[in-house]
């Protein structure tokens, strides 16, 4: 006898005697479990797989023109080809770039001014199109690591990133056709080309900076062919220190932004945060899509404990008359649909265990975060959903086994 | 037998309400039956014999009228203490046996006991009550589908007797077993009552009704006789 309670012993041979019924109901629940387990578990490593790759960068504080409304950022009216970003009238001008600079070299502070497009390139016929970052290419190695090459020397010569360079099968010493081949307006850039001279080693997703598909030139190269001298399109600041983070973007913000609003300024820490909370919001969703699921298995549970009750009301009467309270006829039920739900749990732990891996390896590309406790807690989690979507299922029926009367009972066929 | 009354029955009725009509299934009721007596209940089909037996077990409550068990009001006890007087007092033996399909026939004396005690019995009571009753051990693991009506039955008095109870009721115990093993279990019945148990028996058969010391005879939910 099970833990010396007889109640329970009777749910097991009951089980045990409907063994394919039983089976099938817990199926139900194994398919519940999977569903929300699953989906919980690629949820959380696509937020933890997001995050480590954002929170490399988490020191950074990112200065851009507010094009939502108030004034612009600096003064409008780009000369010539105009700043590259998409809204030609929004950059960053020197005079913000000086306040920026007095506020932040206040500490160990780096400033980085950036220049940022996109545009047509060329490499031997292969066309697309590449984000094009101009730099003060002295501060790139304050940013980014060269993995293959060197630094550019002569005016000509730019970094390119890692997946560019794989796409295009760029090396060192390749050269870029970039801009266009025919120029039909003020938009089109005369074509130009320019060489490699390093490879930057792989950067991952970053809210401040991504170079990994991109070309990195100088500024001085980078004004010279697409214009717009003094117009930055982002200002980053990497922090000494992450604790001052706040104070700087509340400095900054009263500096730049005190007349109306011409900046916008955020972190990437902020930025992780509501990445974090949409990709939340997004497995909750899913999640709840595959808890219609585990619905359906409560009402198949549900049915299989009326039909025990039905079979077993000449049992029941039995019990009652030799002495068993109401009560732990109910308990006998109740273990009963627990018992299916712990065997539907169990099996859909396991098979959430080898589903959420395939599933994350196959979404996510990576399985790096899968064994870490904000993934694998799903799994208890799912587990606990069903076992008590089960007890749930079976609380009618036993409360309707317990009522039974004993006469009545008894004479069932 | 002692001239103490363990079950006292006085003005008792019993009236099933069906939506056509109202049944008086036990009409106005009084009766007592000493400790240590064995009465035999008799009476045509739906004389209010079954009725009057299932309120002395405790299994249901009269409607009006009051009915004392062991000098318990039972109109005075809620479901559970009705339900632990019919463990600790009362054992039942049913014609149709009534055992658990789910429990060995070891598992089924021991029932009640675990009911009582709360824990698995050490002392190998239900072992030595199964053989008292005349089961060997090769038998006690058996399922109660696997063994001959007479031998349930057995287990079946086994069980109502493991909570040592002071009233042992008997519907019909005789009513599915050939004559031979009747009488063996007539005589087992009758050896109880002569340990000082006191045995109400219902039966429509005579030759039965005769173990008993006193036999009351039933007629549309009255004693007759």
């Amino acid at each position: 006898m099970i833990f010396g309670d007889i109640f329970l012993e009777l749910s097991i041979r009951n089980v045990r005697l409907n063994f394919l019924r039983s089976l099938l109901a817990a199926i139900g629940i194994v398919i519940g479990v999977v569903a929300i387990t699953s989906i919980g578990i690629m949820g959380a490593n696509m937020t933890l797989s997001v995050t480590a790759e954002l929170s490399e960068s988490g020191n950074v504080i990112m200065i851009t023109p507010d094009s939502s409304g108030g004034g612009g950022g600096g003064f409008p009216g780009g000369m010539g080809g105009g700043s590259s970003s998409d809204d030609e009238d929004e950059y960053i001008d020197k005079t913000q770039l000086r306040k920026i600079k007095q506020i932040a070299t206040s500490g160990d502070n780096l400033v980085v001014p950036l220049y940022t497009t996109s545009e047509n390139i060329d490499v031997s016929g292969q066309e697309g199109r590449a984000t094009i970052y101009g730099i003060d290419i002295n501060l790139v190695p304050d940013l980014v690591e060269v993995e293959e090459g060197s630094m550019p020397l002569s005016t000509a010569g730019v970094l390119v990133g890692s997946t560019l360079a794989e796409r295009y099968d760029l090396k060192v010493g390749s050269r870029i056709q970039v801009g266009d081949e025919e120029v039909e307006d003020d938009d089109d850039i005369p074509q130009f080309t320019v060489r490699v001279t390093g490879i930057l080693e792989e950067k991952g997703m970053s809210s401040d900076l991504n170079t990994d598909s991109a070309i990195v030139m100088d500024e001085s190269l980078y004004t010279g062919h697409f214009g717009g001298e003094y117009e930055y399109d982002q200002v980053n600041i990497i922090a000494g220190d992450i604790n001052d983070i706040k104070q700087l973007e509340e400095d900054l913000d009263y500096a730049l932004n005190y007349r109306e609003d011409e900046v916008l300024i955020q972190d990437s820490g902020s930025m992780l945060e509501r990445i974090s909370e949409t990709l939340g919001t997004m497995t909750s969703f899913m999640s709840a899509i595959g808890a219609i699921s585990l619905l359906v298995a409560a009402v198949s549970i549900f049915n299989v404990m009326m039909m025990s009750v039905t079979e077993r009301v000449k049992e029941i009467g039995i019990l009652r008359s030799i002495g068993t309270r109401r009560s732990e006829v109910r308990k006998m039920f109740l273990y009963e649909s627990m018992l299916l739900g712990v065997i539907g749990a169990g099996i859909g732990a396991v098979a959430s265990f080898i589903g959420g891996y395939i599933l994350t390896y196959g979404m996510i590309g990576t399985t790096e975060y899968f064994f870490m406790p904000e993934s694998l807690v799903y799994i208890p989690m799912g587990m606990f959903t069903g076992i008590v979507i089960c007890i749930l299922s079976g609380v009618y029926p036993a409360y309707r086994a317990s009522c039974l009367d004993p006469i009545e009972a008894l004479r069932a066929e | 037998m002692t001239d103490k009354p363990v079950i006292k029955l006085e003005n008792v009725t019993k009236v099933y309400s069906l939506p056509t009509d109202d049944v008086i299934a036990l009409d106005n009721i009084n009766l007592d039956i000493m400790k240590g007596e064995f009465v035999a209940i008799m009476g045509t089909s739906g004389s209010g014999k079954s009725t009057l037996l299932n309120q002395i077990g405790c299994l249901d409550v009269p409607t009006s009228g009051n009915l004392y068990i062991d000098g318990r009001n039972v109109r005075d006890l809620n479901d559970n203490e009705l339900t632990d007087l019919r463990r600790d007092k009362i054992g039942y033996i049913f014609q149709n046996f009534n055992l658990i399909p789910l429990l060995d026939l070891s598992e089924n004396v021991e029932y009640p006991m675990l009911l009582k005690n709360k824990k698995r019995d050490e002392t190998g009571y239900p072992k030595k009550l199964l053989e008292m009753v005349g089961l060997d051990e090769t038998r006690i693991r058996h399922r109660p589908n696997e063994i001959s009506g007479g031998q349930r039955q057995r287990v079946a008095i086994a069980r109502a007797l493991v909570n040592d109870p002071t009233i042992l009721l008997c519907d019909e115990p005789t009513g599915n077993l050939d004559s031979k093993t009747s009488a063996q279990i007539m005589d087992m019945i009758s050896g109880l009552n002569r340990e000082g148990r006191t045995v109400v028996m219902v039966t429509h058969e005579p030759f039965i009704a005769k173990y008993a010391e006193r036999t009351i005879v039933m007629e549309d939910g009255r004693i007759v006789s």
